[in-house]
């Protein structure tokens, strides 16, 4: 009697661990939340621009992150996303300009973005490439082809834009929530409540077996890559939506930082069954926030430096914390 | 018995040679049609011979972690903040004279070495996907560049007789091609270390159940990586004449890219001999492709070598991972 | 359980976001704050700049200064202004240039004013100009750049080189490509036929042809960009026998080494620092334009009248746009002139000079006077 006490308190106490764990991500969030609200109000900042700014940068690599998911949870990754990115931006305006039709530009963007990553997709499953060595390859095209286009076209200004009247409506906090929860919504109903996202995780936690219970990976990694296209094409839109203009380091910085972000939002980057949507919006605005804490607490040039060792430091550790539920005897690769 | 072998020998001989006489014919004749020669004068020789080195010694950095699974973003940040810590100490210790080069280039490994050494000790330590790790210590490298050179160009210590020395003959290039590839053959082909390495690599659970010391053997693997980015930011310094320290946000992890096709090509040698080997050809190959590429300069833009690095990395790839069906394709034809 | 409280968690983060929109305290700034934004901070001018502003400039006038960090793109930038915005500053003087047009944008909407110390396209100068929170702008103008071009061009013309290597440094940058178009025709040449600033620059956008250069000089090798081959494409110029090596920026950077320790003539538009006087005396370094730290001491003074309710106008009430020209050195006495002439605690535009265009009577002709 005394023995099955003791073993369903250490089971208590062991599911409290997990639940902690796995509430981290939303934990480190709400108090990095916190935090920033504390310092902006001590230092008599005006909150309501910091906390649009934060929307602001966090919206496009949120987004970006969350169609990455469905890559991620295959146990592959694509560092491509940010040249995507670019590289959709770049035919849109380009679209725009020809055509002065914003729909267009909009079907530009999305098309060019799915067609970047079915492109991908096919290269890694037709060809039997590995994913990341097709999207090295991707990224250095992509980057170079929209450079290209953005050198030749955007003439003295050294970039190419639409006017801004023309986004200038949508550049609202109110517009943004809705581009974002209406992607996360349409994520989660086919990560978690259709059988692709299954699939996918299937997949990603074990490939042999998936397969071997007639699972075809080529096709859905193709879905999975045409998810991520999607977020990439919102992403470029809401790029352009924030600047109307697109120059050739344009989101440069998003493909580090969606694994960054996906990361720190408690996904194991090997995918498979604990693979989730929401560590893409947990992840993406907790690093952003990290950041604009860090920049408020450390100045002066030296400080950039100072600041990017203490976010990483953050980050190695929450990492550690929410790892803690997959460490095994082996060293992880 | 004897003809299966001297067959055998040709074969490997013919496998390895291949890419690099393929690729020496094509680039020579491009050169030679467009009128113009790939390296014409002894200052092209010595920036072949040290691109060379450049390529091969990253190439094996990579495949040291990445064969084994661990992928390592941490290269480049590795060895721009040796490379600072070689320049300054140098030039704190010498202010640019003679022994410069000397000295910098030993202070430069060393911090390699403490580098990958602190680097594989973090991956063992908080034991999350070594993918991971590196992007921490990426950041946590580039931060410490950043704050101590306040991101400019290191000029003054990396400027001076010492170095220039360096750059004005091909020999210690090839010195160090040579002795970073007897080191490499030496410790991963000849030693226990080297048995355990390629064991794990093989079968993680398998070496770790009969008893091999996983931990150990990776923190050893991460050292040696450092030393070898060690080896390539002195190269770059001397190349360039300049080291870089600007970068932030993972600005530092483009001359990880430069090594996956020679990567590749190094395995595909590897078949017929020596890996690290291949790795050396590989280099060889990328190095005239550069060479070629400076001298189509007009014609061919910084934007477009990027392509056609890309292009040839996924042809590449698509025929080793399809070669039994292009073969199987072809074997009607031959009949 | 645990994925409903963890997805509500987020949605009441990311509402409060949201909900926190357009509020806010409203704090009065009680000193005047500027913001600085920037796109490189590892440049030997763009370090002499900050040097000026922050070590001598700042504490006289008890302005607060702040520098951005590196932008890498027109998001960052905005991103940049609303983080000033929101810390109170008045106003941002701008040394980044991936959207200005948004910059200004935003920077209107946060009711702060906005000013350029560098050279700005005409186009997007009529554009603005007559926005109130359009400070304007001084620094070189694209015109200057060329004419830069053209005197650098002019100078090897006049000392006989008869085959030469380019550096174009990053072109299509609209500055390189102004001074890439005024070098060519210094050096009396023609590029598709063109000879005009415009119609040359028009088409450099699209990037250099060698075939394209016609003219007394032959131009054999030209490297735009940092990429793997630039210095063996300097080793085969070398190689080739060219009497100099022209750079319309950044060779001082990259390629001093090697020019030097080939003694071959080279030239830059740079800035006037301890290295490249050495490279003047020691090295082969024979032609250098380059601005002065001080030399955005003027737009610092429009930006405190403007905050101070003075703002300047030009006499027709548009936004400032006035030129500066380039600083050259040919030998260590005129190196020695220009360096020396801008150090530490004596600039060449001192507090001095500031003051008397800094307040409630200053005309627009006395502040071109001092810019000029």
């Amino acid at each position: 009697m005394k023995k099955t006490l003791e073993k369903e308190a250490v089971l208590r106490a062991y599911k409290r661990k997990q639940l902690l764990i796995t509430l981290l991500p939303a934990l480190a969030l709400a108090i990095l939340f916190g935090v920033l609200c504390a310092l902006v109000s001590s230092k008599g900042y005006r909150l309501d621009i910091y906390l649009k700014k934060i929307l602001n940068e966090g919206v496009v690599l949120a987004v970006v992150a969350t169609g990455a998911i469905f890559i991620y949870s295959l146990g592959s990754f694509d560092i491509s996303l940010g040249a995507s990115t670019l590289f959709s931006a770049t035919l849109g305006v380009m679209a725009y300009n020809a055509t002065e039709s914003f729909p267009i530009m909009i079907l530009v963007i999305f098309g060019v973005a799915i067609g970047c990553s079915l492109l991908s997709s096919v290269l890694a499953s037709v060809f039997h490439i590995p994913v990341f060595v097709t999207t090295v390859a991707m990224m250095s095209v992509l980057t170079a082809v929209a450079s290209q286009i953005i050198s030749v076209n955007g003439g003295a200004l050294g970039g190419i834009s639409i006017p801004s009247k023309l986004v200038r409506p949508l550049d609202t906090i109110e517009f943004k929530l809705l581009m974002l929860f209406g992607y996360a919504a349409l994520c989660i109903f086919v990560f978690n409540f259709t059988k692709i996202g299954r699939r996918l995780k299937f997949l990603g936690g074990n490939a042999n077996c998936a397969k071997l219970s007639g699972i075809r990976a080529d096709r859905y990694a193709i879905v999975a890559f045409v998810m991520a296209g999607i977020g990439v094409g919102l992403g470029a839109f809401l790029t352009l939506v924030y600047t109307p203009s697109v120059t050739p380091t344009t989101a440069g910085g998003i493909g580090m930082n969606v694994i960054v972000a996906i990361v720190f939002g408690g996904m194991p980057i090997s995918g498979g069954p604990r693979s989730r949507i929401y560590s893409a919006l947990m992840g993406g605005f907790s690093y952003i926030l990290l950041n604009n804490i860090l920049k408020m607490l450390i100045s002066g040039n030296a400080g950039y430096g100072i600041s990017q060792i203490v976010s990483a430091v953050f980050f190695l550790a929450v990492v550690y914390i929410t790892g803690m539920n997959y460490r095994t005897k082996l060293l992880a690769r | 018995m004897e003809g299966q072998m001297k067959n055998n020998l040709g074969k490997r001989i013919v496998g390895t040679l291949a890419i690099p006489v393929i690729v020496a014919v094509v680039l020579l004749s491009l050169c030679a049609l467009g009128g113009r020669s790939m390296i014409n004068t002894a200052l092209g020789f010595n920036n072949f011979v040290s691109y060379t080195a450049i390529v091969m010694i990253t190439t094996i950095a990579l495949s040291i972690n990445l064969n084994s699974g661990r992928f390592d973003f941490s290269l480049g940040a590795i060895m721009t903040l040796s490379s600072v810590i070689g320049a300054k100490v140098s030039y704190a210790a010498l202010a640019g004279g003679e022994g410069s080069a000397v000295l910098m280039f030993a202070v430069t490994v060393l911090s390699g070495i403490v580098l990958g050494l602190i680097s594989g000790v973090i991956y063992v330590f908080l034991g999350i996907p070594p993918i991971i790790t590196s992007l921490g210590v990426t950041l946590i490298y580039e931060g410490i560049t950043f704050t101590i050179t306040q991101g400019r160009y290191l000029m003054t210590e990396v400027q001076n007789d010492s170095m220039r020395a360096c750059r004005n003959t091909w020999i210690y290039s090839a010195l160090l091609i040579v002795a970073v590839l007897a080191f490499i053959i030496y410790v991963f082909d000849r030693t226990r270390f080297g048995c355990n390495y390629r064991a794990l690599k093989e079968g993680q659970k398998v070496a770790v159940d009969t008893g091999i010391r996983e931990v150990p053997n990776a923190i050893a693997c991460y050292t040696v990586c450092g030393g070898l980015m060690g080896v390539v930011g002195f190269l770059y310094a001397v190349r360039t004449t300049n080291i870089d320290t600007s970068a932030l946000n993972f600005g530092s992890i483009g001359i990880m890219f430069t090594a996956f096709l020679p990567m590749f090509i190094g395995g595909y040698i590897s078949r017929f001999s020596n890996e690290k080997l291949g790795f050396f050809l590989a280099a060889l190959c990328m190095s005239m492709l550069n060479s070629t590429f400076a001298v189509f300069s007009n014609e061919i833009k910084a934007s477009t070598q990027s392509i056609i690095n890309a292009v040839l990395l996924v042809l590449f790839l698509i025929y080793l991972s399809n070669e039994y069906r292009i073969k199987a394709f072809f074997r009607p034809i031959r009949k | 359980m645990k994925k409903i409280i963890a997805m509500l968690l987020a949605l009441v983060m990311v509402l409060s976001l949201a909900a926190c929109g357009g509020t806010g305290d409203g704090n009065k700034p009680k000193e005047i704050k500027i913001g600085v934004l920037v796109a490189d901070v590892s440049g030997e001018e763009a370090l002499a700049f900050r040097n000026y502003y922050e070590k001598y400039l700042a504490p006289h006038y008890g302005v607060t200064l702040t520098y951005t960090e590196q932008l890498e793109d027109a998001a960052a930038e905005k991103a940049a202004i609303e983080t000033f915005a929101a810390q109170g500053y008045n106003a941002i003087i701008s040394l980044s240039a991936s959207d200005r047009a948004s910059q200004l944008e935003t920077c209107a909407q946060y009711g702060m004013y906005y000013a350029i110390a560098s050279g700005m396209d005409d186009a997007l100068y009529a554009e603005h100009k007559s926005n109130e929170y359009f400070v304007g702008q001084i620094g070189p103008s694209m015109t200057t750049e060329y004419e830069a071009g053209v005197a650098m061009g002019k100078y090897f013309k006049e000392q006989g080189v008869k085959k030469i290597g380019i550096y174009g440094a990053f072109v299509p940058n609209p500055m390189h490509v102004y001074r890439l178009a005024g070098t060519l025709v210094g050096l009396g040449l023609s590029y598709n036929g063109a000879t005009e600033m415009e119609a040359i620059a028009g088409q450099l956008y699209a990037g250099f042809d060698l075939n394209a250069v016609a003219g007394d000089i032959a131009v054999t090798h030209y490297i735009a960009g940092y990429s793997d081959t630039m210095w063996d494409e300097l080793g085969a110029a070398m190689g080739a026998g060219i009497d100099a090596f022209i750079s319309v920026g950044m060779a001082t950077t990259f390629f001093a080494d090697m020019l030097n320790g080939a003694k071959l003539p080279y030239s830059d538009i740079d800035s006037f620092t301890s290295g490249n006087g050495k490279n003047v005396k020691e090295g082969s370094l024979k032609y250098l334009a380059g601005k002065y730290a001080s030399s955005v001491g003027p737009i610092f003074a429009a930006v405190i009248n403007a905050v101070n309710g003075n703002a300047i106008r030009t006499p027709e009430g548009y936004a400032l746009s006035i030129s500066q020209s380039y600083l050259v050195a040919t030998d260590a006495a005129s190196f020695d002139a220009c360096y020396g002439a801008d150090q530490g605690d004596k600039p060449i535009i001192s507090t001095e000079t500031l003051d008397t265009v800094i307040g409630e009577d200053v005309t627009y002709e006395q502040f071109v006077a001092i810019v000029k």
